[in-house]
């Protein structure tokens, strides 16, 4: 691990200027569960590291108004006990419980969760000079790509690492983001972006920004929402693909939908089309079927992994087959 | 600027301060910096449990974690659980089981348990299973942890 | 407590190095921490082949903090020397070559150069600094590329030795035997069924939790104390004396506790760098492996490809049987597909039967031992075969087994007879059980379940070196050394005989595991050796202790020692009131009849080790929409002679499958197309967690060993063997879809079934 110079934090406000404007200089530090790996495998060089745990008050789940707010320090295991969040946003607690291991999910934190980085095991190592290390290529695609994207990958074939922000995508939250200039919030919508917009980032945040809130709208009535994850061990595993889906109901007919498919992409990837295709269908089998064809409409497999696009479809009817 | 940080915490009860870098990890600051051997090296990158820790109440894998970030906290590690005159109930239990085989894991293990019975002194089989997944044991199959975790809690539970 | 007529034998103590291992005191090698330490890492070659041309230290040896580098230059230059360590036979020139590469790096991952510093993180940052030139060559990292005319070679002056004559031919496969008896070809003319399959195994890693450690002290006498967790500290010794050239009267080796080894811990790696770099420094210097070392720079176990044919008729018997076995050896010859031919088929009488072993070189790291070395890829082919033929023939899988199943007298494959096994015991147990017998409900949900079974064998090796030396204290109770290396309880067992032989209990025996300055030799513990032998030597010493004591009794009592009697634990003389007692009472009583009671013995039995048959019995459930396999019930069966102590007993067994259900399941390296594994964690290489596994049950067979005093045969290997044919042969049950090939993980599952769908 490369020497670095540790900072604690004492507000929201000072945050962007001690992050400095280029991007590489400085990371924050908050669960570390993800940073602490990078900087041990020399994939993070900073010089500084800005410690968030240090400003008070960032860690909360609070239902308002407008919805719920989950400050960017809440670890994953408050959010997986959360009463609150068990009953209104399950779909929220189903992913975070699916998360790594106990201990991790002790100390890893919502906004940790979403912004860490990519696990292509070119990325994590060091022999390995790839696009998102600042070299030319994706040894993915002429190597081993078994766990790779299956839609929206090219140049970088990254998937996107996060259980919860898939989650939350289909709870169309948003996130609060503090820069130099003060707060602006954005869409998770609009939040990530494919490597084709920027291969060095899976996020729009900028070097002197950082999530300071997470924002779900309130819950609807008859709204129920379900994660599933596949993996090949039970715990600590990434997903291999995973979605999740909300659905608001009147009797057998779905009225609105949601539907988000992690683990197969760059960015959790939302299916518009699909949540169409389903508002004011009576879920049968046949819709779910072809619900999750069309989910993996725009799915260009790559040599090892066109597995993925029936694993996908196969959870994605089910997922729906399972609210109904 | 010095390169190295001062830090105060408790360490299972004790009140203790230490110097080190910022790039040191909790573990390796127990280990190398501490002495406290206890707790083990198993992969260091937070999949295997064997450097599980307790932190101001919660289970976590030390080598995740900076030493500087203990500053001012309370910590406990394998070695502030029980004495071989009074062992721990989930040491006994562990023993009793024959739970261990070569023991690497073990010190993780059991204060894992001790996070999970703290918190849950009943659990079923699957809840035991869910709160150690995130410990590796290579020798056992797990089938006499698991067991012994199970014992531990009704042993806690009739003292 | 037991059945068996034994005091202590059977019964369940606390094992002695219990307490230290709950309460963190046990040092393992990791712990050891000496005054003046400096930290040691390796740096490893990025190439998966390649010629090194140069290696510039300079900018390293000028960080501050950085003591000394060592490279293959320090290491003296020997030659070809065989050597058997236990597990695995190896050539102590490619020793040498594994631990800091010369010439040549043969796999990505090869050790090329060493740091001290005086902190892990100096030596890291040093690494960073050497500049090595590397001249990239071709590489091959599988075993049938490797086998072919035009594979690049790993050694050009590597010859093959074919049936056991050297040949002239410069090749990536270093040996070819045979195995041979009867006429195969006139057997398949005889079967009425006859199936034929290929296999191919992934290279898989034993996965211990604690990485590979040295600490090494060169004084200034010359001497050289290592500090190891390791399976033989004699083993390692032997190789230091041989890599170091230097005498062994000058190097004593301590092992520390073992994190487990399961086979990987008898080769050094760190030992003889650790050693160099302390000569070189004047102080001790630790070295231990990350994760990543581990994996790509240790000793995984062999990928394989087999191709098996068997031929039976219709009322089941098995007529003829052959197998083509390739297996990597990685860098260097010495694969464990010799151990793999002599245990593939053995669980059958096959009055015609060849197998064909090959050991090929490969650009991965040179194989090791793991757990009954090469029985589990040879079982995963046999034992499908084996299904396959029972289905083919509407014969119940175990019933097939029993039919053809041998008994003593029956001759291997590979030659040696069998003694009295437990082969038809352990299958019909498996037969009656209550999982056999208990029937495997559908699922609910549109899951796939199926029940699977099949068998293996290990040879257990018949013992080697072991000693022991006692000393009695005044209060009876014993002082016992010993070389072995306790990795599961061993301490427990061997004194438990001890203890047996004098009457005693287990808390009377006080185990100590002692350096090499300490012991008489004791070979490693492996291949399931160390309860057999070193409790052979236990006993040995009980009874030499008892002849000893009716000698000093006889000077006490004023009688011939050839008139006192050893009986159930009391020493008498005739029915003499006053003349009787238990080793304990009367161990204090001798004083002035010829100073301390001691004893030292040293063994090396020529009977069989026994082998050890398995039967397992699984049940799993398939997701048939994500390829995902849940094992929902599985029950090991195992012939394990005399359990000494059950609950270890069953621990191996259950142990055993869980490494067995990951290399079916999960556990692999996977190769890059630059001959780099890409999943050098514990992250991506995926190891079962507690949610991934059931209770184990166990069925111990006690089928004594007539080679052993107490009737001990080894149980620690041949559990791993049967697990991944029992799960293909379940998934078949389950989906309709054979398994060829492992892992079946959901990826190769998932695909595997779209194809049959």
């Amino acid at each position: 691990m490369k020497k670095f110079a540790y900072i604690d934090a004492t507000s929201v406000d000072t945050v962007p200027s001690l992050l400095g404007r280029r991007f590489g200089q400085a990371q924050v530090l908050a669960g570390g569960t993800d940073l602490v790996g990078e900087l041990k495998e020399y994939i993070a060089t900073p010089d500084r590291v800005v410690n968030l745990k240090s400003i008070p008050g960032l860690d909360y789940i609070r239902q308002e108004d407008d919805g719920l707010k989950i400050g960017p320090l809440t670890t994953l295991a408050d959010i997986e006990t959360s009463t609150l969040i068990n009953d209104q946003y399950s779909v929220l607690q189903q992913a975070v419980s699916a998360i790594a291991s106990p201990q991790i999910r002790n100390v890893g934190t919502i906004a940790g969760n979403i912004c860490q980085r990519p696990r292509c095991w070119y990325y994590r190592s060091e022999d390995f000079d790839c696009l998102k290390n600042g070299g030319d290529t994706c040894y993915s695609v002429r190597g081993v790509n078994r766990y790779h994207a299956i839609i929206g990958g090219g140049p970088c074939y990254i998937v996107h690492p996060s259980d919860s922000a898939v989650a939350l995508m289909s709870l169309n939250a948003s996130v609060k983001i503090q820069g130099p200039r003060g707060p602006r919030e954005e869409m998770l919508d609009d939040f990530f972006v494919l490597p084709e917009l920027n291969i060095m980032r899976e996020n729009g945040l900028r070097a002197n920004e950082f999530v300071t809130e997470i924002i779900v709208p309130a819950s609807k009535p008859n709204t129920k929402g379900i994660y599933v994850k596949v993996r090949e061990r039970d715990a600590i595993d990434f997903a291999m693909a995973s979605v999740a889906v909300t659905m608001t109901m009147s009797g057998n007919t779905c009225s609105e939908a949601t539907v988000v498919l992690g683990g197969v992409a760059p960015v959790p990837w939302r299916v518009p089309d699909v949540e169409q295709f389903l508002q004011g269908k009576q879920i049968t089998e046949d819709v779910a079927s072809a619900a999750a064809e069309m989910a993996l409409r725009e799915a260009d497999p790559m040599s090892d992994n066109s597995y993925k696009i029936e694993m996908t479809q196969n959870i994605v009817s089910q997922a729906i087959l399972d609210l109904a | 600027m010095s390169s190295k940080v001062h830090v105060q915490a408790r360490i299972n009860g004790d009140d203790v301060e230490f110097l080190c870098e910022p790039r040191q990890s909790l573990l390796e600051v127990l280990r190398d910096v501490l002495g406290y051997t206890g707790t083990k090296e198993g992969c260091n990158n937070g999949n295997c449990g064997a450097c599980s820790v307790i932190l101001e109440g919660r289970l976590v894998n030390s080598c995740l974690v900076f030493g500087f970030e203990i500053q001012g906290k309370e910590l406990q590690t394998i070695e502030g659980m029980g004495s071989p005159e009074e062992l721990h109930p989930v040491q006994q239990q562990f023993l009793e089981n024959a739970a261990l085989q070569c023991g690497i894991c073990t010190p993780g293990f059991i204060v894992s348990t001790k996070a999970l019975l703290d918190k849950n002194p009943d659990p079923t089989e699957a809840e035991v299973r869910y709160w150690l997944a995130g410990n590796l044991c290579r020798c056992t199959g797990y089938d006499k942890i698991v067991r012994a975790v199970l014992d531990a809690a009704k042993a806690i539970k009739n003292s | 407590m037991s059945t068996n007529g034994y005091k202590v034998i059977g019964s369940r103590p606390i094992r002695h190095d219990g307490v230290d291992k709950v309460t963190g005191r046990a040092k393992y090698g990791a712990d050891v921490q000496l005054t003046g330490m400096l930290y040691g890492k390796v740096l490893r070659s990025p190439h998966p082949h390649a010629k090194l041309k140069g290696i510039d230290t300079s900018k390293a040896e000028a960080l501050p903090g950085v003591k000394a580098i060592a490279t293959a230059a320090d290491l003296p230059q020997i030659a070809d020397k065989i050597a058997d360590l236990g597990e695995a036979v190896v050539n102590l020139r490619d020793s040498s070559n594994n631990v800091l590469a010369y010439g040549k790096v043969l796999y990505r991952g090869h050790a090329v150069a060493a740091v001290a510093a005086t902190s892990r993180h100096i030596a890291a940052e040093a690494l960073e600094l050497i500049q090595v030139e590397y001249e990239p060559l071709p590489h091959v990292t599988s075993v049938l590329e490797a086998m072919k005319d035009d594979a690049p070679i790993l050694h050009e002056d590597l010859k093959m030795t074919e049936m056991g004559e050297e040949t002239d031919k410069v090749s990536n496969i270093a040996n070819h035997f045979q195995h041979k008896q009867g006429d195969p070809e006139a057997g398949f003319t005889e079967a009425d069924m006859v199936i034929e399959r290929e296999f191919e195994t992934a290279t898989v890693h034993q996965g211990y939790i604690e990485p590979h450690n040295a600490t090494a002290e060169w004084n200034e006498e010359g001497h050289l104390t290592l500090y190891t967790s390791t399976q033989g500290a004699f083993s390692v010794r032997d190789q230091l004396v041989e890599i170091l050239q230097i005498p062994v009267s000058k190097v004593t080796v301590v092992p520390m506790e073992i994190g487990g080894g399961f086979g990987g811990k008898i080769s050094v790696y760190l030992a003889p760098v650790a050693a160099v770099l302390s000569r070189k420094t004047g102080h001790p210097v630790q070295m231990t492996m990350d994760r990543d070392e581990v994996f790509i720079g240790s000793g995984p176990t062999a990928a394989s490809y087999l191709k098996i044919k068997m031929g039976a008729t219709n009322d089941g018997r098995i007529t003829a049987a052959t197998a083509y076995m390739a297996y990597e050896a990685g860098a260097y010859p010495g694969s464990p597909v010799g151990a793999g031919a002599g245990c593939i088929l053995t669980p059958y009488r096959i009055p015609n039967v060849q197998i064909d072993g090959y050991d090929v070189c490969v650009n991965k790291p040179k194989s090791n031992a793991y757990r009954a070395p090469g029985a589990t890829n040879a079982a995963f082919g046999s034992e499908t075969v084996v299904d396959e033929l029972a289905e083919a023939l509407g014969i119940d899988p175990l019933e097939f087994r029993i039919k053809n199943g041998v008994t003593e007298g029956d001759r291997r494959p590979d030659g040696p007879e069998h003694p009295r096994i437990g082969c038809i015991e352990t299958t019909e147990a498996a037969k009656s059980s209550a999982h056999y017998g208990a029937s495997l409900e559908p699922s609910s949900d549109g899951k796939l379940r199926g029940r699977g079974v099949a068998s293996g064998y290990w040879f257990n090796f018949n013992g080697g070196r072991s000693a022991i030396s006692v000393s009695v204290n005044d209060d009876g109770s014993i002082n016992m050394l010993e070389g072995s290396t306790d990795i599961g309880g061993s301490r427990a067992s061997i004194s438990m005989m001890l203890a047996e032989t004098l009457g005693l209990s287990a808390k009377d025996i006080n185990p100590r595991v002692v350096d090499t300055d300490a012991i008489g030799y004791t070979d490693a513990t492996g291949g399931s050796r160390t309860t057999f032998a070193t409790g052979y030597a236990a006993h040995a010493t009980g009874k030499a202790l008892i002849c000893e004591m009716k000698k000093r009794l006889a000077q006490a009592w004023e009688v011939s020692a050839d008139a006192i009697d050893f009986k159930d634990g009391l020493f008498s003389y005739k029915n003499d009131e006053e003349k009787r007692g238990t080793f304990k009472e009367l161990s204090g009583k001798i004083g002035g009849t010829g100073g301390p009671l001691v004893a030292q013995i040293s063994t090396q039995p020529d009977g069989s080790g026994g082998g050890a048959f398995a039967t397992h019995i699984v049940d799993v459930e398939v997701d048939p929409e994500t390829g995902k396999v849940d094992i929902l019930r599985y029950t090991a069966v195992q012939d394990v002679g005399t359990a000494i102590h059950p609950s270890y007993v069953e621990g191996q067994l259950q142990g055993g499958v869980a490494q067995g259900v990951g290399w079916a399941l999960n556990e692999e390296y996977i190769y890059n197309t630059d001959g780099g594994m890409t999943n050098s964690s514990f992250l991506d290489y995926r190891m079962p967690t507690s949610l991934d596994l059931p209770m184990i049950e166990t069925i111990l067979v006690e089928v004594p060993n007539v080679s052993h005093p107490y009737g001990v045969r080894g149980v620690g290997e041949v559990p791993i063997v049967p697990p991944p044919a029992a799960i293909a042969n379940a998934i078949y049950r389950a989906t309709g879809t054979r398994m060829y090939e492992l892992p079946m993980s959901p990826p190769r599952l998932a695909s595997q079934m779209a194809k049959n769908a």
